[in-house]
């Protein structure tokens, strides 16, 4: 720096150089949003490992610290306890008459995390060969009734993550097994189904599956429709067997699908709260919410290790992505597609898909409809007696405390359930307009420097979220919200789903706009037309319906959202927790009632902007549309 | 080494016909392209006979196997059709190296008595029985041979990403020579390349035509490829084979105005005309009108008999028209070529007469006007393109342009008045009533 003085110029070229920099409009606003997404990403990421050795009155660290050590760090105490008596400390449990001491870690930590582990993994298989074949089927054979099938397979991503759980607990519980109320099969058929198929890791996987399939469907979907056939076809000239040109040539062209479909999974299914609590899962994000009473700094370490595990993901992705072997396999002009015969097999698969897909998206609905209107949960009487049938769940209009309302007004009048519902749009509009307008500009402004560092750099901020599992994010933010009070405020729940969601909004703009050629806009330049009016009038009716789409995805995903939003505010702000509150009391005719209008209004905003727009939730994704 | 034979083909989606119901029979050796303007059925009839389209009907054979058959129900699939593809935009499989491409096919080869001879060219009809497949050093050889007909050398550690277009080409074409196919088919391989590496590919192909003695099936829509490299043309318009010839007959012969028009750069000046034919005469010759006031002869190379010309013509007519009346209606109808007749101003309107078989259209190739001080036909320059070795010429003649060609350093300026003949005895006559070619012959204008 002192030879800056022995050379005048230098600092004032300096400064030009910065000048010049900043009077691009995209230079400037990708300096300030990687300000702005590194603070709002790293921060509460930093919270939360502070949190992990700071002392909580009333918790075990606080009784912990007294025998432990404890160190001074400014004017804050700190403490190393939390760390050692997780990893090895031990605790001493009744089972039955004897006393068994067990170490912390295996109770509060290898066991939810070889849990979550497995989970995740078999989510990310499970949902790949689920909407993959899905997705081969749609786009390459001669099935029946695709554009139905199609448009039904992402219902169970549209609907709220536990509407599959429940779905599941109320088709195959029962008394003998699980206990509480028979499930349908139980009740109709008399059937039970054994412990493993009802609860654990084998349902949750299954359910984790069924939600995430339509990425893989969409992802995949979106490489098999635009895959140059040619590259099939002349495998198959040389004589290659079908296996062989599968193996060879078509796996390795989905590959990257595959990959992103892995990072989109794995995450997300770590993260997850609702399913495996619903269907009695110890996993981290389970443990978590157990240990949040008195475990406060050890359940903060079980956030770290999941978000842990997202940057591992980033770094894995990146690794696989980057090398000689990337590439494009979606060819401008694209051949015409030959479609396999399938024969009888066509109405045969049909028939499979089109029942299982009714199961997965549209009897969640009647079940969630028909339980509304059961005089009590699990009550199927009226199969055999039309008239135990009942509306009084709807159409209560005053308090009264008998026939099990507990209090409340039926659903049609209760002022609780439509404020929360109005709580929910609310922030989802919120959320969506700040994530989708700042991940639209990280898509334009990332796309105008491919080459820069730096865009790369807040590309990789901006879907950090992403990768980090809903219940750690939710975490970082009601730790950074408490220490803030802003507790229980929308303020809150608005900045936690902006941060979480702008990764939606900036990977559709970015696809978009990658596609966009720069001299769209550098004609203008030449022009001297200014930035507003280059974005307004060209950029942003080029790329109308995926920014819409960028708008659409946090919007939809907002309504539904209840593991990162549960941590952040009292049960009645939302419907989300509103429903999970009811669902605690027991009053399952109102869960369900919320539910139902959920699913009923997500389907509707979805099926309008679609119509209105064009934009869909298949772009947000990133999937390829022809 | 092989004969392919097309009988009756026809593919249509619904009632859009891609191919019309085409004959065709391609020796064995030959080197036959495939031409016509983009979407008149070229790829398609390429597909069906790699077995990569299944026709609608029709009989597809090669060498004496019958691969496809709407009747008898053979429809062999193309991985047993043993033919060698090359696609438009070369489909290099993008996860393997030029190597590992070109070596993937090689791999699949099974069949008794297998080996790789000396030459490195696989052979199929070995002593050994036992043997099915390639040793991994017989495929090495193989590649060596085939990157050093391609001169791909250098790449076979790269992946297809890391080549220029033309390189790619290069491997696309070494990828598809490696299993020695007994048949080669090309769509549109050069079309992709920029001016002056296709003109060096295209003579790589007919050397490789040469030395490899397979036959070659080539699909382009670009008139002088098809002219320069193949030993017979096909060419095809909304489906329907025009025309199947060599080269040169097809330039001199053509059968209809759109066959003119097609083949041929500049392209053929068509001038309208009327007259009726001398019954006196013995060369059985046409006085004709045209250009607007200009009289002249037509003198047939050999004696025609209009009137029984278009009686044969129109019996033909009607066998077709019989024929396709079993069929599927086309919905992408035929419509009467409309040959351009280049004029100065564009004449305000048509009105649409009633043709008769007194009208003509005459064909003169831009080589057949021959300019001369002592020319009966006065013009103008009206634009004047050099290029070294000939200069491209458009005359005017009252409102209308006729395209010539001047061979030798010569320049003209625009404006200046030229005096020009129609020359030779290959000058064409079509009828304008059905736009078939009714015979050559010479124009003799009158004074
Ligand atoms: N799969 C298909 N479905 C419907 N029409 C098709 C299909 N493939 C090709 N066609 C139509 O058939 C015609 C011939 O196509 P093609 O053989 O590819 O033409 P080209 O001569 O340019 O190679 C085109 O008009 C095309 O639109
Ligand atoms: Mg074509």
């Amino acid at each position: 720096m002192s030879n800056n003085t022995s050379r005048p110029g230098s600092l004032s070229k300096r400064l030009n150089r910065v000048k010049t920099y900043l009077s691009k409009p995209q230079n400037a606003i990708l300096l300030a949003l990687g300000i702005m997404l590194t603070i709002t990403t790293v921060f509460p990421m930093i919270t939360i490992l502070r949190d992990t050795v700071l002392i909580h009155p009333g918790s075990k660290d606080a009784v912990g610290t007294a025998l432990e050590s404890s160190f001074d760090f400014g004017s804050e105490k700190l403490t190393s306890y939390n760390w050692t008596n997780l990893f090895t400390g031990t605790i001493t449990t009744r089972v039955g008459r004897t006393r068994v001491t067990r170490s912390v870690a295996d109770v509060y930590l290898w066991t939810p995390l070889l849990n979550s582990v497995l989970i995740s993994i078999f989510a990310c298989f499970g949902s790949i060969l689920y909407g993959g074949i899905f997705a081969y089927l749609v786009t390459r054979t001669n099935l029946k009734c695709k554009k139905y099938l199609s448009s039904i397979f992402i219902f169970p991503y549209i609907m709220p993550q536990w509407t599959l759980a429940v779905v599941w607990q109320n088709l195959f519980n029962s008394n003998v097994v699980t206990g509480g109320s028979n499930g349908l099969l139980a009740n109709m058929f008399g059937i039970t189904m054994p412990q493993w198929w009802c609860e654990g890791i084998f349902p949750v996987s299954v359910v984790l599956a069924i939600h995430y399939a339509p990425f893989a469907y969409i992802l995949i979907g979106g490489i098999f429709r635009n895959m140059d056939a040619n590259l099939e076809e002349a495998a198959t000239i040389l004589n290659s067997p079908r296996w062989k040109t599968f193996l060879r040539v078509t796996l390795p062209l989905i590959k990257p699908a595959i990959l992103s479909t892995i990072l989109l999974v794995f995450s997300s299914a770590m993260g997850s709260y609702p399913i495996p609590h619903y269907l009695k899962l110890n996993t981290l994000s389970t443990q978590y919410v157990a240990m949040k009473g008195d475990r406060i700094g050890q359940a903060s370490i079980l956030a770290v290790i999941m978000m842990l595990f997202g940057f591992i993901i980033l770094i894995i992705n990146q690794r696989t992505t980057s090398g000689r072997k990337n590439f494009t396999t979606v060819t401008g002009k694209s051949g015409q597609t030959s479609v396999v015969n399938l024969r009888a097999w066509k109405y045969i698969l049909s028939v499979i898909l089109i029942l299982t897909t009714l199961a997965t998206g549209i009897l969640p609905i009647v079940l969630f409809a028909i339980e509304t209107f059961l005089p009590n949960p699990g009550d199927y009487s009226f199969l055999t007696n039309a008239s135990s049938l009942t509306s009084k769940w709807w159409l209560t209009s005053e308090n009264i405390t008998e026939s099990g309302m507990y209090g409340n007004k039926g659903i049609l009048y209760n002022q609780q359930i439509w404020n929360a519902f109005a709580g929910t749009l609310f922030v989802a509009i919120c959320c969506a307009l700040v994530a989708g307008t700042i991940g639209t500009l990280v898509g334009y402004c990332v796309s105008k420097n491919r080459r820069s560092k730096w865009a790369a750099y807040v590309n990789n901020m901006a879907f950090l979220p992403y990768l980090m599992p809903s219940l750690a994010v939710g975490v970082a933010f009601f730790v950074v919200g408490s220490n803030m009070g802003l507790y229980d405020t929308f303020l809150l729940l608005i900045l936690a789903g902006t941060v979480k969601y702008i990764p939606f909004a900036s990977r559709s703009a970015l696809n978009s706009m990658m596609q966009l050629s720069g001299e769209l806009e550098e004609a203008a330049i030449i022009l001297d037309i200014p930035w507003w009016k280059r974005m307004t009038q060209i950029i942003i009716p080029i790329q109308k319906t995926s920014i819409i789409s960028g708008y659409l995805l946090p919007f939809m995903t907002c309504l539904r959202e209840l593991t990162l939003f549960m941590l952040l505010c009292g049960q009645g702000r939302i419907i989300t927790t509103m429903l999970d509150y009811f669902d605690e009391m027991g009053l399952y005719a109102f869960s369900s009632g919320i539910n139902l209008i959920l699913i009923v209004s997500i389907l509707i905003f979805n099926y309008f902007v679609n119509k209105l727009t064009g934009a869909s939730l298949d772009s947000g994704i990133g999937g390829g549309k022809k | 080494m092989a004969r392919i034979e097309l009988k009756n083909v026809t593919k249509r989606w619904g009632g859009y016909y891609a191919v019309e119901h085409l004959d065709l029979n391609i020796e064995e050796n030959a080197f036959v392209t495939l031409l016509g303007p983009s979407g008149c059925g070229k790829t398609t009839t390429l597909r069906m006979i790699a077995g990569l389209e299944t026709p609608t009907e029709g009989r597809i054979t090669i060498d004496d196997t019958v691969m496809f058959d709407s009747e008898l129900g053979i429809n062999i699939p193309p991985n047993k059709r043993r033919v060698g593809f090359l696609f438009q935009n070369y489909a290099l499989w993008p996860n393997m190296t030029v190597y590992q491409n070109i070596a993937f096919g090689l791999s699949n080869i099974n069949e008794p008595g297998v080996y790789v001879n000396d030459a490195g060219e696989v052979v199929r009809d070995g002593q050994d029985k036992s043997k099915l497949t390639l040793t991994k050093d017989e495929i090495k050889r193989v590649i060596d041979r085939v990157s050093a007909i391609v001169k791909i050398g250098p790449f076979l550690e790269r992946y297809p990403s890391e080549l220029s277009g033309g390189q790619q080409q290069r491997v696309a074409i070494a990828r598809t020579l490696a299993p020695s196919p007994k048949v080669l088919f090309m769509d549109e391989p050069l079309s992709n390349l920029d001016a002056k590496l296709r003109l060096e590919m295209r003579s790589e192909l007919q050397r490789l035509h040469l030395s490899t003695g397979s036959t070659f099936v080539y699909v382009t829509h670009d008139q002088m490829e098809a002219m320069t490299l193949a030993t017979k043309i096909c060419l095809i318009d909304n489906a329907r084979l025009q025309q199947y010839d060599e080269p040169l007959t097809i330039y001199s012969q053509p059968r209809n105005l759109f066959v003119a028009d097609f083949v041929g750069n500049p392209a053929v000046n068509f001038i309208e005309a009327t007259g009726v034919q001398n019954a006196s005469d013995s060369s059985s010759s046409i006085e004709l009108e045209f250009l607007d006031g200009f009289k002249g002869k037509f003198v047939p190379e050999s004696g025609v008999d209009l009137e029984a010309w278009h009686n044969h013509e129109a019996k033909l007519q009607a066998e077709d028209e019989a024929k396709r009346r079993g069929y599927v209606e086309k919905t992408n109808k035929d419509l009467p070529f409309k040959y351009n007749i280049a004029r100065v101003h564009e004449p305000e309107q048509t009105q649409t007469k009633q043709l008769t078989h007194n009208d003509f259209v005459i064909g003169i190739r831009p080589e057949f006007i021959k300019l001369s001080d002592d020319g009966k036909i006065e013009g103008e320059v009206f634009s004047a393109m050099p290029t070294g070795m000939e200069t491209t010429l458009k005359i005017r003649v009252g409102n209308f342009l006729l395209t010539a060609v001047a061979f030798g350093e010569m320049f003209y300026k625009i404006g200046t008045k030229v005096r020009m003949d129609f020359s030779g005895h290959r000058i064409m006559l079509f009828s304008r009533e059905n736009g078939m070619r009714i015979t050559n012959g010479e124009l003799i204008i009158n004074a």
